[in-house]
This record gives structure tokens, sequence and C-alpha cells, in this order.
């Protein structure tokens, strides 16, 4: 049976002029394409050139390259089927966007194993962590990198984790003691040392003071640390240090089975439950040739969006607690609880049901789903009048919020900032309505902006966002498409049930399913949706096995982190914690 | 409260006047040894501190939250430095490059301080046998209750918390300082699936998952009918 592609709606187009084209032109010959099922056009350039055709995709060419989207690298030395591509052992791919002319181009560099490449932070300030995160995971070096050193692995830590030849497993490698040498010499490479960051301890009038806050800290929203240098209350200079919650889900996914990685993917924004699912599985489905079934697509958005709202939820009431107010969150929390009973009914779970599969979803909705769906629509606007009342239009805190931490859209858009905190800038991209996935584009709903980008306008835009969640979700009750929830393809997993006892080829192909998984053809794609948090991605290469050979998971959260401190100096302490409030991340999406 | 009149007459019986005393003494008195109800105190009185690690630390704050209120069993004081808490929750993945804060967190606590190991990560590395996480909290502290599940649901932290109360109520400690071990030993060693897997099993009558049953949001709680 022929693979169909599935249409691809990820990468816009619009853009007739093949980019390879564009660049041979200026960067010579040895600019080669690469086919990719993701549509996403793809360019090997020569080492030597990176940082200048970076310089080209972000200010000359045709269409403006304005975010850099994801840097990774791929370690190519084990892979068997690499389909004409330029020889390498370790490639470093760049995922450049381009919102004002709706385009994607991946930009790759081949590196022998040792060879260092150019670094491209002083092109995209976002390369910053992203550059020392490869550096961490594949000990590739990048030349004119300011500070290259280790962002998610401790300081100690020896070898580079993503390379093959790093044991994966925890019981593959000595058993873990915690000798108290062994805690002296990791609390001592944590000690914040301001000269190792070009910090000055004095300045004429002033001694500086040195301020740790985490990894354990009450407003700091999980284990993250941030070192910061005050000139009394005000913040001269802060340095986000993270890592803390690395829990190697990029390795993870190198030994699990195209389908038993979907529960790995709940755990990574783990407020937003199926909403991690959904990237991953339709990028599988993407590389397979799978058509997902209507009513499959229209639960799976309904299940996301419920989720938007419980994430949503979870932030409102912490923002509104770290500014000083305790009541909000005890209400908000109350009503998560109501909406989980709902994911509970559908899915038997809570806060990671992994109830996406490849092809489909587990089950269909019981019955009398509709009336607990329709209940809480009806339910919830007028808890959020109550809500805006009680928190957004407090004068406190707006006092707290209003005119901290602002950013402008070109601030956001260097820094890799995506999602509401992007729309709060005034931008109005919104994956859902500009690359509709999942019959997005049948669903009437506002896309909210606000326009000061500071803390006040993160959260309006998020508390606007539940509203229009809310519009989705009562469409997808009310409008429902019958049929069924999974698809027919031969490597939907696992396949539907029905058949398998009629017949000899089903039930082998059931087999292999549930027993091995699926085979994936060798082939690369990455598909981004608009998860809780911003844009969320799964970049997947398979060799032709049924484990993929490298995922990369691209989060929101890991780039809003860097952005801290351009966005807090020159403010107080209490406003760092208005700051990271209106952030809205969680840990596990920032270290994955 | 009872009243009655008591003769003071000479000759009459003091039956009656034995009975009031007994019935105000036993309000106003309590007899037992200290160090029961020192225990009782420790148990009633546990002052968790604000630890967090991953989405099992959600759940754990879900059970501070209005509809599973944590308070109730007199352990909602949540304190943001280790030095006034006694209880610390392993909530969430133990990594490696946290375990020597986690540790360092953990000396401070004040003594007797006990552990809670909170899902399938803290209890053994859970799904995450990979090279950044500890296989288990208990790989370098001493955990004092076990809660399982994946994240496990605030219910499941509520009734390790029980357990914990219920071991320290029962666990005879000395009053005062003694050099090196103190010999309590915890008398909750029982495992919970040990003592429950008959009751559990005797269970015929499960939901059907075609129905939404009787899911905890429904009409009453939302104080209204959908016709």
């Amino acid at each position: 049976m022929a693979a169909v592609v599935q249409d691809n709606r990820q990468a816009g187009g619009g853009n007739d002029t093949h980019i390879a084209e564009d660049l041979a032109t200026h960067f010579g010959p040895d600019c080669v394409t690469q086919e990719c099922v993701d549509g996403i056009r793809t360019v090997w350039v020569p080492k030597k050139h990176v940082r200048q055709v970076m310089r080209y995709l972000k200010n000359d060419a045709p269409a403006r390259f304005e975010l850099m989207f994801d840097l990774s690298a791929i370690d190519e030395r084990a892979r068997r089927n690499r389909n004409g591509q330029p020889a390498s052992d370790f490639t470093v791919f760049y995922h450049l966007m381009s919102l004002s002319s709706d385009d994607d181009v991946r930009v790759k560099v081949a590196l022998a194993d040792g060879e260092s490449v150019d670094s491209i932070e002083s092109v995209y300030p976002v390369a910053n962590w992203y550059e020392r995160e490869a550096f961490d995971m594949f000990g590739i070096e990048f030349d004119g990198h300011p500070n290259l050193r280790r962002i998610l692995t401790p300081a100690l830590w020896e070898g580079h984790p993503l390379r093959k030849e790093h044991p994966a497993r925890a019981t593959e490698m000595d058993p873990f003691k915690m000798t108290p040498e062994f805690q002296k010499a990791q609390q001592d490479a944590l000690r914040f040392v301001p000269e190792d960051w070009g910090m000055s301890l004095s300045a004429k009038h002033t001694d500086f003071m040195f301020l740790n806050l985490g990894p354990n800290h009450p407003s700091v929203h999980g284990v993250f640390r941030i070192a910061l240098q005050l000139d009394g209350e005000v913040i001269v200079q802060a340095v986000p240090d993270i890592g803390y919650h690395h829990r190697a889900q990029e390795k993870m996914a190198e030994r699990q089975s195209w389908h038993t990685y979907i529960p790995y993917t709940d755990r990574v924004d783990y407020l937003g439950g199926v909403m991690n699912n959904l990237p991953y599985v339709m990028n599988v489905e993407n590389m397979a040739g799978i058509e997902v079934p209507e009513r499959a697509q229209v639960i799976r958005v309904m299940l996301a969006e419920l989720f938007r709202i419980s994430s949503h939820l979870v932030f409102y009431g912490t923002f509104a607690q770290d500014v000083g107010q305790m009541s909000p969150v005890l209400y908000m929390f109350a009503d998560r609880e109501r909406l989980f009973s709902i994911i509970e009914a559908i899915t038997g779970g809570r806060m990671h049901p992994s109830w996406f599969r490849i092809g489909g979803v587990t089950q269909d909705l019981p019955d009398g789903w509709d009336k607990m769906v329709l209940d809480f629509c009806d339910y919830m606007p007028a808890r959020l009048d109550h809500y805006q009342k009680m928190s957004m239009q407090n004068k406190i805190l707006q006092r707290r919020t209003k005119g901290i931490g602002a950013y402008t859209t070109e601030e956001g858009l260097d820094w890799g900032i995506t999602g509401p905190s992007l729309r709060a800038t005034g931008h109005d991209w919104d994956l859902r309505k500009n690359r509709p996935y999942s019959m997005y584009d049948q669903f009437e709903f506002d896309i909210p902006t606000a326009e000061a980008g500071d803390c006040y306008a993160r959260a309006a835009v998020r508390v606007e966002e539940i509203r229009q969640s809310l519009r989705i979700i009562r469409q997808c009750a009310e409008n429902m498409p019958s049929g069924p929830i999974k698809s027919d393809h031969r490597l939907t997993t696992p396949p539907r049930k029905e058949r398998t006892m009629q017949d000899i080829e089903t039930l082998i192909h059931h087999f292999l399913n549930v027993s091995w998984g699926p085979v994936i053809r060798p082939s690369e794609s990455c598909t981004t949706v608009e998860a809780t948090k911003g844009w969320n991605s799964y970049y997947s290469i398979s060799d032709g096995g049924t484990m993929a050979y490298r995922t990369r998971v691209r989060t929101p959260s890991f780039p809003a982190l860097q952005q801290i401190p351009l966005i807090s100096r020159g403010f107080m302490i209490a406003d760092l914690i208005a700051i990271i409030a209106s952030i809205d991340f969680v840990m596990a999406d920032v270290d994955r | 409260m009872e009243w009655r009149l008591i003769k003071t007459e000479p000759g009459a019986p003091m039956a009656a006047v034995d009975d009031a005393y007994n019935e105000e003494a036993g309000k106003s008195f309590l007899t037992a040894k200290l160090e029961d109800l020192v225990a009782w105190g420790r148990a009633n009185s546990i002052w968790p501190f604000n630890f967090g690690l991953s989405c099992c630390y959600v759940e754990m704050a879900t059970s501070l939250t209005s509809r599973h209120d944590l308070s109730r069993f007199g352990a909602e004081v949540i304190r943001a430095t280790p030095r006034q808490a006694d209880l610390i929750v392993v909530s969430g993945t133990v990594f490696r490059k946290m375990a020597p804060v986690l540790q360092h967190l953990y000396e401070q606590l004040l003594e007797p301080r006990w552990v809670i190991s909170m899902g399938a990560c803290a209890n053994s590395g859970g799904m995450f046998d990979v090279y950044s996480v500890v296989q288990g909290a208990d790989k370098f502290l001493p955990v004092d209750v076990y809660v399982p599940g994946c994240p496990p649901r605030p219910e499941a932290f509520m009734q390790g918390l029980t357990l914990l109360q219920e071991a320290v109520k029962n666990t005879p400690r000395p009053l005062s300082w003694v050099i090196g071990d103190d010999g309590a030993v915890s008398k909750y060693s029982v495992s919970q699936r040990d003592l429950r897997t008959a009751d559990r099993m005797r269970a015929t009558g499960l939901a059907e998952p075609t129905t939404v049953g009787d899911a905890p949001l429904s009409d009453s709680l939302l104080g209204k009918k959908r016709s």
C-alpha cells in the first residue's frame, strides 16, 4: 500500500523561488537541497558560510526570516539511510521562520567529528542558549560564542549525552552515590562566580550585592535558579541557570518505539497534558502518511483546548498569587478540578492522559460527554467575569504588572518568543489561524492580542484565550462529526481491533505493531503546534526503524527564560517575581 | 453540658457529687504518657517544606486547595525555609543536578524529620531510567512513605500523609537529645498493596469506560440540571 503524504500545511509557501537556488547564487553551488516530508525547504550549506547565510536570511533575503525557531544537532555516525545527503558526522541544523512571508527554512551544516562551526549568536541573539545546549549535548564547539559552557548537565558532567556512545540509561552507568565529597564538589561547582560572567564586584559609587534566587524558591515555579547582581534592590544583571529539570526527553526518544514515546511527551509541558501529544503524533502521521479521521481530529482539538484552559488557569492563579493575591489561586484550582473531572470521564487520567494515538485517539468519547462539556462551557464565563473583577481589575495587581518587563515584537522575535507572550506585543500570529492543523480552520475563534508587551498584557492575552478556547470547545461539542476515531492505515498504532480476528494479514500487522511498534520509512519531519505556552515542535528523523533515530523537542519556555535578564534589568527584585510569573513556563518545558 | 443540683445537707448521698466531678474532670484533664502526647502533637502539626520538583508538585499543591483541603489533616503550614519545616515531600523527578541541592536542603530540616517520596520518579526513577535521573530519592534520603502514581492523585498524597501521621503517632521517640541513633523505628512498614489487595479483588461493579459514570463534576456540583 503506497503511503500518501498528508497535505502539508506546516510550511506556508507563497514564495515560489526555491531558497536553495537563491542561496546558491549568493554562496556558491555547494548549497545542496534535501527533500523532507514536512515540506520545509532544507538546504545544506558549507560550514564556512554559516554566519553570512544567517545574516542574509535574516536581513536581505526576499523572505526575511525574523525568527530563529530552533537550533540543535544530529549525531549522524550510526545512521544507515542518508539518501545522498552530504557526508557528515555531526549535523547542526537551524530552523528559521519568516512570519512576514509565512515561510520556513531549515539550514544544515555538515561537520566532521571534532570540527567547530561559527556561532550565529551575533545574528540571532536567541542562538546563545541553543548553541550552549548543542555544545552540552554533542560537544560541538561554536567559534565566537561569548560563553560556551554546559547548560543542562551539571558542570562536572563527563561526556555529551546525545552522542550515540553516551549511555542512555541510568542503570547502564555506575550507581548514584551521595558521598560528602561528591556533594561538596557539586555544590562548589554551582557557586556563582560573578567574574566568570564578566561582572565587576563594584562600580564607582557602589558595591554590588549578589543574590542567589533558587533553585528551590517558592516564586520561581520549579527548580530554576537565577543569580542577580544588585545595586541596592535594583537588578543590574541577571544570570538564569537551568538544567535542574533535565529529564533527557530527547535521548529517551531514541530508545522508545514511535508508539511508546507518547507518554513521555505528556511530561514535557506537564500542565499541557495531551496538548503535547498533538505535535508528536501529527509528526509521526506525517512521516507515515496517515490521514486522521475527522472525528478523531475534532476530539483532539477539544481535549487540547480543555488542557489549554487548564494550563492557563494554573497560570492565572499563580500569577495573581506571585504578585500578592492569596485567594484567586484557590478559586482557579477549584475550576481546574471541575475541568479535570471532564478529562477524567473522557480519558481516565488527570494530568498525563497520554490519550492520543498514531492515527487517532485511544477510545471513543463516553456517553454523556457532551453534557459535561456544555455544562462547563455554560459555567465558566461567569467565573471568568468574577476573576476579572477579582484579579485583573485590581489596582494593586495592575500597578505591580503594568509597564513591567515589557518588550516589543521585534525584541520578542529576536529572543525566540512565541505564542501568547508574542501576541501580548501586538503581533497576531497564531499557528491555529495562520497554519491551521487538525481542522482548526473549521472553527470560529478570535486571536486575542495586547499592545503593551508587559506583564499585565501577557496575562490579559491568556485570560482572553480561555474564553476563545471555550468557544472552540462549544463548537466541538455541538458539531462533533461521526465516524471512526482511528485511521484504517496499517501503521495506525495500535491498529483497529475489530478486523484483527477476521484475517491473518491484519492479525500479523496488529501483532507486530503492538509488540515491536510501527516501522516508519526513512524520513525527516517537523510539526509545530500552538501549545499552551507558545510554539512546541517535534522534529523526528527516522532511519527506517521502530524507534526514532533522533527526536528534537523544541519548547517555548526555553527561549523565554533566556530573555529574563534583558527584560528585568533596572527593575526591582519584586518586579522580577512579577516578570517570572507572567512568562508562564514550567521547568520540564525548559530543560526537557 | 449537663447541670444538676446537689444536696449539701449532711447525710445526703455523695454519688451525684462524684458524677459531676468526674464529668468535669473528664473534660478538663488528660492523662497520658508524655512521650505519647508529644508524638500525638507531632503527628498533627506537621509543617511541610515548600519544595517541589516536577509534575507531582502540581498535584501536591492541588491537595492544598479547596476541593481537597490538606489543612483538615493539620499539615498545611507550608514553610519556605527548611529550618522551620519537618517534612519534605520529594514530589517529582530527582535529577542528578538537583540531588546535591536536595541533600543540602534535607540536612537543614528540623529533627525529627520525615520524607515522603511522591510519585514514580521519586520512588524508583519511574519511567525515566535515563542518565540525568537518580533512580529514586531513597538512593540518598531515608524515605518514610512512598506514594505511587504518575503523578499520584491529590487523594493518594493525602493518604500518604495520613499514613505518615499514623506512623509518627505510634513511634516512640526519646524526649531529649540522644547521642547517635534515637532508636525510633517507624511502625508502618507494611505495604498498603498487601493490606488491601484482598479487599480490592472483591470489587465487581466497575464503571464502564463507555459512560461518564459518576464523574465527580456533575450536576450537583454545578447546581443545575440540563434537560
